[in-house]
């Protein structure tokens, strides 16, 4: 057994607070739990050995910390410093029908409602998971009530400091015809071990629009998971964007679980150096009429490793499905590794599906056609970097939001095109 | 302007340019016709630097520099140009952006200041217009999801935005309708002047009709094999190249 882990399952079993009964049944999973290695198929790319002689602090850091605000956006900044909350949730002025709040202090009903559904969006079968639901202390509550538009973006920093372990967790619950937008960063410094996990409700006819940007410093140990229900009518557009660090692993579930709902899930990454970045996505489709477009767009340079596992999954109720998943990977090093797959699992018969997974090199072609118009070929090479992912970017909802998520990729993506 | 001796060239180890001459002075034009598989593009090909283009023997000479030294860059920005017959695709990277950081490119190596966001965006609806595409073909990706007739007439306005001194123009006259062929025509005709020479390379007499070159030359085999006026073009146009064919056993046999 992993040290580490048994330090885990120690300090699960030890802790004792409000919320403990709801954190029983994960600390008895994780009891049970063999420590996956390269045999256990979902991290058969992801080792986690790395995590064998850790010696990480459990108790958050004092340190300060602004917040930068984003040029042209309205935002509700709420900053978390190693699992702790640092924004005082009283002195926010919230717009009607958005409610903020611990879980541990939320009022009755709210407890009772968001005890309902925690960790049981979240699938059993994600062991990080297991241990964000027996360690994370100051679990978030977001409540939308129904029919309101919430127009500022919730900004959700997540920051880690060097040295640290911290988990974080966070609940949303978006009710019927309501329309909110989030976003989550997660940041930090120097080695830290960080799992940060979230939670959606997405009702009838809501609109969640999500993007969740994982850019931890390069000694990271990061698992994190976005997990979705969405219910009759419920359209869901999230966007993930990471930059891996020596072991960054991410889960995301979506649910359809009422007809007619509609999920984009966007997914891009940028990868240099040796950083690793994993996702694992699973999509399942229980009801009939539901639409999922995925798209994944990873650019590996240097020594850096990409894992991608994309599974859509159509149960036999849900005829008339559109389903799409395309991951399409650009390795710019003979030293890069890509690790790519997408399954499809249809048992309806009336549905439209696609799937598909590539490996390339940059286009030569293209390259030259660049050069013979003056252009240098390192500026090139950073251009045609930016365009494969600037296609993703081009479909946020919120062109402001781009141009600030630009200002951190391109930078990125010139360094990687040099090296 | 330019001046080719002796260029020999090859293509995954299949000579394809066999001791080609020509010698292009200040403001001409020059018409290169020639059968299928002559070597017409690989010419254009080479003078661009493109990779795998390798030349095995002879020079180039542009504007007093050795061309075949020079990066495809570095060409370029001496002013050679080149409209490529099937321009490529380039999702993701917006007209716009592209003809910028190119005509920025050109400015520099001319020291001349960058061009400010909004005379960039001048100059290029101005070129846009001249070659009658809609303005919204800025905000596309390079070439992309462009017709082939589209494809012409944005090599046309780039070559107008970038102001070369040689244009090579492959093919641009294949695949357009007798509109777009005027288009075209005319975006040429517009550039033409005392220091801009021109290399039109084409299969069919049609273009010159519009475009009234002042050398026409027939490349065979690799090379040069008759060089003559625009009447020679007309010749081609009635008789085809069976000429060339005795002239090359000819050859064989001596």
């Amino acid at each position: 057994m992993n040290p580490w882990f048994q330090g885990v399952v120690a300090r699960a079993e030890a802790k004792s607070d409000s919320l403990s009964p709801l954190r029983q049944g994960a600390v008895h999973s994780l009891k049970e739990t063999t420590w996956p290695g390269r045999r256990t198929e979902h991290w058969k790319y992801t080792s986690l050995s790395v995590l064998e002689n850790l010696e990480l602090v459990h108790t958050p850091s004092n340190q300060e910390l602004t917040v930068a605000a984003i040029e042209n956006v309205q935002t509700i900044d709420l900053l978390f410093v190693d699992g702790k909350l640092r924004t005082d949730l009283t002195a926010l002025q919230l717009p009607a029908g958005l409610t903020i709040s611990l879980l541990d202090k939320a009022d009755g009903l709210q407890y009772v409602i968001a005890t309902s559904f925690f960790s049981q969006i979240k699938p059993k079968r994600h062991l990080f998971g297991l241990v964000n639901d027996a360690l994370a202390n100051d679990i978030l509550f977001i409540s939308v009530a129904s029919k309101s538009i919430i127009k500022p973006l919730i900004r959700i920093i997540s920051h880690h400091s060097a040295g640290h372990e911290a988990h974080q967790r966070v609940l949303v619950r978006v009710q019927q015809a309501a329309s909110v937008k989030i976003i989550e960063q997660i940041e930090g410094q120097g080695q830290h071990l960080s799992t940060n996990f979230t939670e959606f409700e997405v009702s009838e006819h809501a609109n969640l629009e999500h993007y969740r940007l994982i850019q931890p410093s390069a000694e990271a140990l990061h698992f994190g998971g976005n997990h979705f229900c969405l219910h009759q009518h419920a359209v869901l557009n999230s966007t993930l964007l990471g930059f891996g660090s020596v072991l960054s692993r991410t889960d995301i579930d979506i649910l359809h679980n009422g007809e007619h709902a509609n999920a984009k899930l966007n997914a891009i990454s940028v990868l240099g150096d040796s950083a690793h970045f994993d996702l694992h996505s699973n999509v399942e489709h229980i009801k009939a009429h539901g639409k999922t477009t995925e798209q994944v767009r990873v650019i590996v340079g240097d020594k850096a490793n990409a894992v991608f596992n994309g599974r859509i999954h159509i149960h036999p109720k849900a005829q008339k499905t559109q389903a799409a998943l395309h991951n399409r990977n650009l390795l710019l090093s003979r030293r890069g590794q890509v690790n790519t797959k997408p399954e499809l699992e249809i048992y309806a018969d009336d549905v439209q599906c696609a799937h598909g997974a590539t490996v390339a090199e940059i286009e030569e072609d293209a390259l030259n056609y660049l050069q013979t118009r003056g252009i240098a070929r390192d500026q090139a090479l950073v251009m045609l970097n930016v365009g494969f992912i600037q296609e993703l970017i081009n479909q946020l909802p919120d062109p402001h939001l781009a141009q600030w998520l630009n200002q951190g990729l391109l930078p990125r993506l010139k360094e990687i095109a040099i090296t | 302007m330019l001046t080719i001796k002796n260029l020999h060239a090859r293509v995954e180890q299949i000579q394809i340019l066999n001791g080609l001459d020509l010698i292009i002075n200040p403001g001409e034009v020059h018409a290169i016709m020639g059968p299928n598989g002559a070597g017409k593009s690989t010419l254009g090909y080479v003078l661009s630097g493109r990779e795998g283009y390798d030349v095995t023997e002879g020079e180039v000479h542009f504007k007093d520099e050795n061309l075949l030294a020079l990066d495809i860059e570095q060409r370029a920005r001496h002013g050679l140009f080149l409209a490529f017959q099937y321009p490529v695709e380039i999702p993701g990277v917006s007209n716009m952006e592209f003809l910028k950081e190119s005509v920025n490119a050109m400015r520099l190596h001319r020291r001349q200041e960058p061009l400010s966001a909004s005379d960039f965006l001048k100059a290029a609806k101005t070129a846009c217009q001249q070659v009658q595409l809609p303005l919204d073909f800025l905000k596309r990706g390079v070439n992309e999801g462009f017709s082939g007739g589209e494809k012409k007439r944005n090599e046309i306005m780039q070559m107008i935005l970038l102001e070369p001194s040689l244009c090579i123009l492959d093919e641009s006259d294949s695949g357009l309708d007798v509109d777009a062929l005027q288009v075209v025509a005319n975006g040429v005709n517009s550039q033409r002047n005392a220091t801009r020479s021109f290399v039109i390379i084409t299969h069919y007499q049609r273009l010159l009709d519009y475009i009234q070159p002042d050398f026409v030359h027939i490349l065979a085999n690799g090379k040069i094999v008759k060089s003559g006026t625009a009447a020679l073009a007309q010749q081609i146009e009635k008789e085809g190249y069976a000429f060339l064919n005795t002239a090359t056993s000819l050859e064989i046999k001596a």
